[in-house]
């Protein structure tokens, strides 16, 4: 979705469902202190984001565990985003890190079992960085957008 | 049986014992890797070190993982995904603890079965010995009167 922030009713924030390929999903695990406050910021600010994401509230991106994002990814969604604070300014002190390292652990996982590490992804900002969110969620959709679909059994 | 670093010790300087090694005592350990949550217990209880927290993981030990298991719905989650078959291990990042395949050392293992009383997962059995063996000797036989730590050694030199 390009052209100005401000929508009109002809093209509403769903106009992404026209795309053939807008089906997929991404599912965001979103911070309370810094990501999802983006988040909200962004909201405000009329910025479109990509129609495929599914934003999660946590606490802190420390409570993520492996199975979150491995039953997400098995259950429909086609990528799994972290999005959580800065290093070094996790309000939980290292929830942020102890985030990062599952990410990778899922990451070696899924690469194991023959599938694209990068479906699943941590990203990092501050609270006051709406456009890096909406940054990180475009990219995501992007990686998301370049693989072939995921095949479950 | 294998001794504990502080038993090598002592049986280095008595000799008749160091022929009672390698007799069975103790049970035999067996280990159900698919049932393993990787609590590394059996890794913090284990006197004599054969049970250590390892730096890799097994993904076949969770894709094994049976359904009513602990790991049973990250596994089940993993194999829907599933492509192929995992080449081997998996290096693990330093902050996970418990996504790590416990490293047993069967002949560092005294059998003392420590590992599977303290295993919240009953994934460690602790088997008695097969045969009682008879000839181990008494703690009279093993030192004689009159026989002294350490008086073994200048003997032998």
């Amino acid at each position: 979705m390009s052209g100005p922030a401000t929508a009109t009713v002809d093209t509403p924030r769903t106009a992404g469902a026209a795309q053939p390929d807008a089906r997929r999903t991404i599912v965001a695990f979103c911070c309370r202190e810094c990501a999802y406050a983006a988040a909200d910021a962004s909201a405000n600010a009329r910025t479109p984001l990509p129609p495929s994401v599914r934003l999660v509230l946590v606490p802190c991106t420390g409570r993520v565990a492996p199975l979150h994002l491995l039953e997400a990814l098995a259950s429909g969604a086609d990528g799994v985003m972290v999005a959580g604070c800065l290093v070094g300014e996790c309000h939980y002190r290292e929830g942020n890190l102890n985030a990062l390292d599952r990410v990778l652990l899922v990451q070696r996982l899924l690469e194991a079992v023959g599938v694209e590490p990068e479906r699943a992804r941590m990203f990092t900002m501050s609270a006051g960085e709406p456009p890096r969110f909406v940054a990180a969620v475009r990219e995501m959709d992007r990686t998301i957008a370049a693989l072939p679909p995921l095949q479950r059994s | 049986m294998p001794l504990t670093q502080r038993g090598r010790r002592v049986a280095e300087r008595l000799p008749h014992v160091r022929a009672a090694q390698g007799s069975a005592l103790g049970c035999e350990i067996v280990r159900h890797e698919e049932l393993c949550v990787g609590c590394g217990k059996c890794a913090t209880t284990c006197p004599s070190g054969a049970s250590v927290r390892g730096a890799t993981f097994d993904v076949a030990q969770l894709l094994a993982a049976p359904d009513d298991s602990r790991r049973g719905a990250l596994g089940a989650a993993l194999r829907r995904l599933q492509r192929r078959a995992p080449d081997g291990p998996i290096e693990v990042p330093p902050r996970v603890t418990t996504y790590r395949t416990i490293d047993y050392q069967a002949d560092l293992c005294l059998g003392c079965g420590a590992c599977a009383r303290v295993c919240p997962a009953e994934a460690i059995e602790a088997r008695g010995p097969a045969d009682e063996p008879d000839d181990v000797p008494l703690a009279a036989d093993v030192v004689a009167p009159g026989d002294r730590p350490g008086a073994a050694t200048e003997e032998a030199s």
